[in-house]
């Protein structure tokens, strides 16, 4: 029973872990972009959501808010400052993304101070779900639920509609879409901010589970890279796979030997690099 | 090339810094760990700069380096020499390692690997606290000693380590110099082509790896004797955002570039962090900024300086220039 507890942790956050590696892979995908503040993004989700519920917002006017507003911030920074240095070598967009990074945190500790906070659930998912002897919190079930119903929205919008032909076939050939009359600067500040957003919205969705803290980003970003690099980048089943897999890995070792728990996710991943370079689902 | 590349004028460079550094400074201490990163981000460099990999595992042997010593020094009795040699093989087997995993990776998936490979040793010393102490790290690593003499004063440190330095620094030199550092040139310039010519390019980044690996756990066997304790924070993943920061701030294109990234930076947060506890802010700004205006770094100020001078000298080409 405690496994079934577990693998259910697991599931949701397995796929927060998706939410977070998806909008790194869309960014990457389109823009050819490193973006080392991804967990920024995840941070500044998670802190305005504990911000806004704490000035009296619900959770449910929170969450969104959060999200739309870490999507805005992100697209304003690749309005004014990232677009100049897409085609500098990788190099320098790691170093100002880890800028970017450091100053998001310092401005986190600025305004809400080094220590961190809990989000308490939301009004109507604070209670436990009983089956028979199975008791699950019930804010956790939703995050599954409303994380699978975005999952699907996500890849009909990717695979399904024109937008999604729009970013696929920008970063297929960005030149190609410039020729067809596409505005391609401002789908690229469009695309960051919405694969910033997801990053955010794992944050807020993450909020009431772990609490915030101002060095919660760090985290994210190098398990968001794992989920990529067991999943293949670019690749949205590749994603989606290797989030779930490290969610129940890392929550099924909980139970198993809780100080290696978070360990292992690494040492999965140092397995997977081993047998398999390319990722479970990678192409190239 | 720019008469400041030449290993001589490198070599004789880094000298003249370790004997520059006690006239400007008063803490002993921080010159000692100026001179300590400077050798770390020189081997960094050693990738980034000559052989075009991305390392944000650096870290990673830093920290094996620091408990290496750390382990040694205060559990067992064994002689200083015998543990930086350690430190430095245990560096760079686990280079060796961290970096054949890594290389089956290119581009931006190798530099996620780095640093995920970073978050896996973070947690390794952070789970096997037994061994490495966990959180509180090994407290009482000893200063080393001389014909029965510790060398507890800072700046009799600083002599031990600057001598480190300048052997470290002379050997890399060598080593970018010699037909393997410039083969590490053309794998960073065309990798297919220098595949094609029959170099095994895997070997020789997995090489570039051990070796940088081996000067990097070297440095970060100094640094635990240098404060006194083996600490988990210098095998966190912020040490290998260190580590890089200081060597792109400095300069990818020649080895004393690192050593102005390694000086540039402690000296900043030196004065800053008295001044502000969140001035890492402003480091993130300045980052940002060097990414925009100054992608060769200081090293490129320097040479950009040198030019402006050497080029007015001779511009007149007049009588006039005569002293």
């Amino acid at each position: 029973m405690i496994y079934l507890f577990q693998v259910l942790n697991g599931i949701g956050l397995g796929m927060l872990y998706f939410l977070l590696a998806v909008g790194l892979s869309v960014i990457f995908g389109l823009l050819q972009f490193v973006n080392f503040a991804h967990g920024a993004f995840y941070l500044l989700g998670a802190y305005l959501t504990y911000d806004l519920t704490t000035r009296g917002f619900g959770f449910w006017a929170a969450m969104p808010l959060a999200t739309l507003i870490v999507a805005g911030i992100a697209a304003l920074i690749e309005a004014v400052l990232l677009h100049r240095i897409y085609k500098l070598p990788h190099t320098f967009h790691i170093l100002v993304t880890v800028g970017l990074a450091l100053v998001v945190q310092e401005l986190v500790i600025i305004a809400w101070g080094p220590l961190g906070g809990s989000v308490p659930a939301p009004e109507g998912l604070q209670g436990v779900v009983i089956l028979g002897d199975f008791i699950y919190p019930q804010y956790r079930l939703f995050t599954i639920g409303f994380t699978a119903v975005l999952a699907g929205l996500l890849w009909w919008l990717l695979e399904g509609t024109r937008l999604g032909a729009i970013v696929r076939g920008g970063s297929e050939s960005p030149a190609n879409m410039a020729l067809l009359g596409y505005n391609t600067l401002r789908i690229n500040t469009a695309v960051f901010g919405f694969g910033a957003g997801l990053a955010g919205l794992a944050g807020a969705l993450a909020a009431p589970i772990r609490g915030v803290e101002p060095f919660m980003g760090i985290e994210a970003l190098s398990v968001a890279f794992v989920v990529v690099v067991i999943g293949g980048m670019g690749s949205y089943t590749g994603a989606l796979v290797a989030g779930l897999l490290v969610g129940v890995v890392q929550s099924v070792m909980t139970t198993l030997w809780p100080e290696g728990a978070r360990l292992m996710i690494y040492v999965g991943m140092a397995l997977v690099i081993a047998l398999m370079p390319r990722g479970l689902l990678g192409r190239a | 090339m720019n008469p400041l590349d030449k290993p001589w004028a490198q070599l004789t460079l880094a000298l003249l810094a370790v004997l520059v550094l006690p006239l400007f400074l008063k803490s002993g201490i921080l010159a000692t760990e100026i001179l300590i990163f400077a050798m770390v981000v020189a081997a960094c460099n050693l990738l980034l700069g000559y052989t075009g990999l991305l390392s944000f595992g650096q870290g990673i042997f830093f920290g094996i380096g620091t408990y290496a010593a750390g382990i040694c020094l205060t559990r067992w009795q064994i002689p200083v020499p015998l543990v930086l040699a350690g430190a430095a093989v245990l560096g760079a087997a686990t280079a060796t390692l961290v970096g054949w995993l890594s290389i089956r990776r290119q581009g931006v998936y190798f530099v996620m690997l780095t640093l995920a490979f970073s978050q896996l040793f973070y947690f390794v010393a952070y789970t096997f606290s037994g061994v490495t102490g966990g959180d509180n790290g090994l407290l009482g690593v000893p200063r080393p000693s001389i014909a029965g003499t510790a060398l507890n004063a800072p700046w009799s440190y600083y002599t031990f380590v600057a001598v480190c330095f300048v052997a470290v620094f002379a050997i890399l030199v060598v080593v970018t110099q010699s037909t393997f550092g410039r083969t590490l040139l053309a794998i960073r310039e065309n990798e297919g082509r220098a595949a094609a010519i029959g170099f095994p390019t895997r070997l020789f980044k997995i090489e570039a790896f051990a070796i940088s690996g081996a000067v990097t756990a070297f440095g970060g066997a100094l640094h635990a004797m240098l404060i006194g304790v083996a600490p988990l924070s210098n095998i966190e993943y912020h040490t290998s955002e260190l580590i890089l920061i200081m060597t792109i701030i400095g300069g990818s294109s020649s080895l004393f570039g690192s050593v102005l990234g390694a000086g540039f930076y402690l000296l900043l947060a030196d004065a800053l962090s008295t001044v502000w506890p969140r001035w890492l802010l402003l480091l993130g700004l300045v980052l940002v900024a060097v990414a925009l205006f100054l992608q060769r770094g200081l090293w490129g100020l320097v040479e950009r300086g040198y030019d402006l001078v050497f080029r007015r000298q001779r511009a007149p080409e007049t009588p006039a220039e005569e002293h």
